[in-house]
């Protein structure tokens, strides 16, 4: 952050960057999706779903995001549906999964677009009964990440306002699952490292080992040479 | 062709020099030639006549096309022979002499009335080897050797001049009742030793030329191995060819090995390298840092890093963390099965979390679990090889047994126990290693 207090640097070769800095955002993005109970009538659909981007943090994005477009599946009418104000969420009925396309726009035009792909998720796993009757959560964390931003970019990235007074909480507890999946990561890495150890240790010896045959081989060929040399 | 060149009688014609001169000389006459040829007159295109119309008239660098025909020449005709155009030669019955001959016989036979009196045309053709003759004193001076008489001597030089150095005929006519029955490399050897000798004695001047030598004895192992090449029996060229056909699949499994080999070279010093960098990074017990430093360094020429390679994306911009834990497009199908297997078997979700941290761990365990796959290739690779050397060892020296311990878990020492011969050796060494810090050794040492 030492740079950014360093009167930034404009012009072509810059690019008005703040070079060597980085502000990370951590978002959610997913759906939520409810049964009807049956299947409707009129257009056959039997789910109400609502697709949807909001911050990780207890932080307004309308700060720094100009507009978040989600593409639909095509069989809707305007499957392009443009959000320019907080929430940034669909809500719509329907009978099937399919992906969806977020594209989060930022105020700066000079930072290009970011794209999430989102499978949209109504059925529960294993089609349990009383699962079913429940609403289905399928979110995302994920986080953007602006390198070198515009000093513009900068200056709205760090200046955000708090989406509310209330503490600002999830339907998943990502920071359980983060400290869950690093350990997991960090397990696994070690056995396989220690793995590779082992396989390389393996590998010396078969290669002294083939060393060692290749030499008694030459001696007992150059030996049994000198005591037959009418073979040769 | 020492030989050839005696019973012709022939000097070796000088070769022709091939000089500068002679080469640059006719080359400036081709391209005089050339600059002539390639000088025809344009004929130029009359105004409003299309391209193609006027390439039609005039190809090539034969100008104006002609009005009317002109084909005036022979076509394919053969010219016939004119004959009848000078005067008769005529011809006459004539006797004549070969001066080839000894005898001075009168032959007759037709000849041009013109070339009476001339030499018999084909007399030029009779060429005598010069065969050496010695008189006694000579013969007792220089020429005995063991194994020769004088008179077996005589016949062979007489032998000799009969049948113009022809040995094989010289062989065939050898008196083998008077004298014992001598090989054609004997003959030979004889007769040269004594044209060299002779040669020696008489010149006064220093030899021009090398002297011929006949090796009696390389000529004998050549006629040797002639003769057994040719006796061979169907069977035995057979087999040779099987085995020769063997060797070049040994050959080209061997190179293949080497290649391998080189390839696992590349991948352990990668897999040093990596690990080396990552454990000074997070500075691990320091027991594992030097067992890593201790190990023989493989050299480390920047050799391509296996596993996988992640972009970095340093670029500036905004992107979304997750695009960092993609699988570069350079990595095979295959590669991310097995990956992605391998993550379910020990639980590891095949999408975590993209936080920075979690991101680069995640990346670093699969580029591990890739190289771990490629080692383990490698070293299955080499058991083969193993295998393979070991029933060539066992080929070799039926009964013996080299046990080198590998396939086996846990091998380092206990193995070598039940070696033979100079496996004993390297037992005591290791023992001598091992022996300061165990109770045990220390006893045996008092």
């Amino acid at each position: 952050m030492m740079a950014a207090a360093v009167p930034p640097e404009f012009g072509p070769d810059a690019g008005g960057r703040l070079k060597g800095v980085t502000v990370v955002k951590p978002i959610i993005y997913g759906n939520v999706a409810r049964h009807f109970g049956k299947k409707r009538e009129e257009d056959g659909h039997t789910h109400q779903w609502t697709v949807y981007v909001k911050p990780y943090l207890n932080e307004d994005m309308s700060g720094y995001v100009k507009k978040v477009h989600f593409k639909l599946h095509d069989s809707y009418a305007n499957p392009n549906r443009v959000h320019n104000k907080p929430p940034y969420e669909v809500t719509e009925t329907g009978w099937g999964e399919f992906e969806i396309v977020i594209k989060i726009y930022f105020h700066d035009p000079n930072e290009r677009p970011v794209t999430l792909y989102h499978i949209l998720k109504l059925f529960h796993q294993g089609a349990d009964m009383a699962l079913s009757k429940k609403t289905l959560i399928s979110e995302f964390y994920e986080e953007i990440v602006f390198q070198d931003p515009t000093q513009y970019m900068q200056h709205l990235l760090t200046n955000v306002q708090p989406v509310t007074m209330a503490p600002y909480k999830h339907e998943t507890d990502f920071e359980e699952k983060k400290v869950k999946s690093y350990q997991n990561i960090l397990t696994a890495k070690t056995k396989i490292k220690s793995e590779i150890t082992d396989v390389k240790e393996k590998l010396k010896k078969a290669k002294e080992a083939i060393a060692k045959y290749k030499e008694e081989i030459a001696k007992a060929q150059s030996g049994s040479m000198a005591e037959s040399p009418s073979l040769a | 062709m020492g030989d050839v060149q005696d019973i012709l009688g022939l000097e070796r014609p000088p070769t022709p020099e091939l000089t500068k001169e002679a080469i640059l000389g006719s080359s400036d006459k081709l391209k005089k030639k050339q600059m002539q040829m390639s000088t025809p007159k344009v004929s130029k295109r009359p105004e409003g006549m299309p391209r193609e119309v006027f390439a039609l008239l005039c190809n090539d660098s034969k100008g104006v096309p002609p009005v009317f025909p002109t084909d005036t020449g022979q076509g394919y005709k053969q010219t016939k022979a004119k004959l009848g155009m000078r005067k008769v030669r005529p011809w006459k019955w004539m006797p004549f002499t070969n001066p080839g001959r000894t005898d001075g016989a009168v032959f007759h036979h037709w000849r041009r009335v013109a070339d009476e009196g001339k030499e018999y045309p084909f007399a030029k053709f009779n060429k005598k080897v010069p065969v050496p003759s010695y008189t006694d004193d000579e013969y007792n001076q220089h020429l005995q050797t063991t194994g020769w008489t004088k008179e077996e001597t005589n016949h062979l030089i007489d032998l000799a001049k009969r049948f113009d150095l022809r040995f094989i005929v010289m062989k065939d006519r050898f008196d083998k009742e008077k004298f014992t029955d001598r090989s054609v490399e004997e003959l030979k050897e004889r007769f040269y030793t004594i044209q060299t000798t002779l040669t020696k004695v008489r010149s006064t001047s220093p030899p021009e030329g090398k002297p011929y030598v006949f090796d009696a004895d390389h000529e004998r192992r050549r006629k040797e191995q002639l003769k057994r090449i040719y006796e061979r029996t169907q069977k035995q060229i057979e087999e040779e060819q099987s085995l020769v056909t063997e060797y070049r699949r040994i050959e080209a499994r061997k190179k293949e090995r080497d290649k391998k080999t080189q390839d696992l070279q590349k991948l352990i010093t990668a897999a040093d390298s990596q690990s080396e960098n990552r454990r000074i990074e997070k500075k691990l017990p320091k027991k594992k840092l030097q067992q890593q430093l201790t190990r023989p360094r493989v050299d480390t020429v920047a050799v391509e890093s296996t596993g996988i390679k992640f972009p970095d994306m340093k670029g500036s911009g905004v992107s979304v963390r997750s695009q960092r834990m993609k699988m570069p497009a350079n990595v095979g199908q295959k590669k991310i099965k097995g990956v992605e297997q391998l993550l379910q078997e020990l639980g590891v979700e095949l999408n975590p979390m993209p936080t920075e941290e979690i991101c680069t761990h995640f990346n670093e365990l699969r580029s591990d679990m890739v190289l771990l796959h490629e080692l383990k290739a490698a070293f299955s690779t080499c058991e083969f090889e193993l295998q393979t050397l070991r029933h060539q060892y066992e080929a070799l020296c039926p009964g013996k047994t080299l046990d080198i311990p590998v396939l086996s878990e846990s091998q380092t020492v206990s193995s070598s126990e039940n070696d033979g011969g100079k496996q004993k050796i390297n037992l005591e060494i290791i023992d001598v290693v091992g022996s300061p810090g165990t109770p045990n050794s220390s006893t045996h040492l008092n």
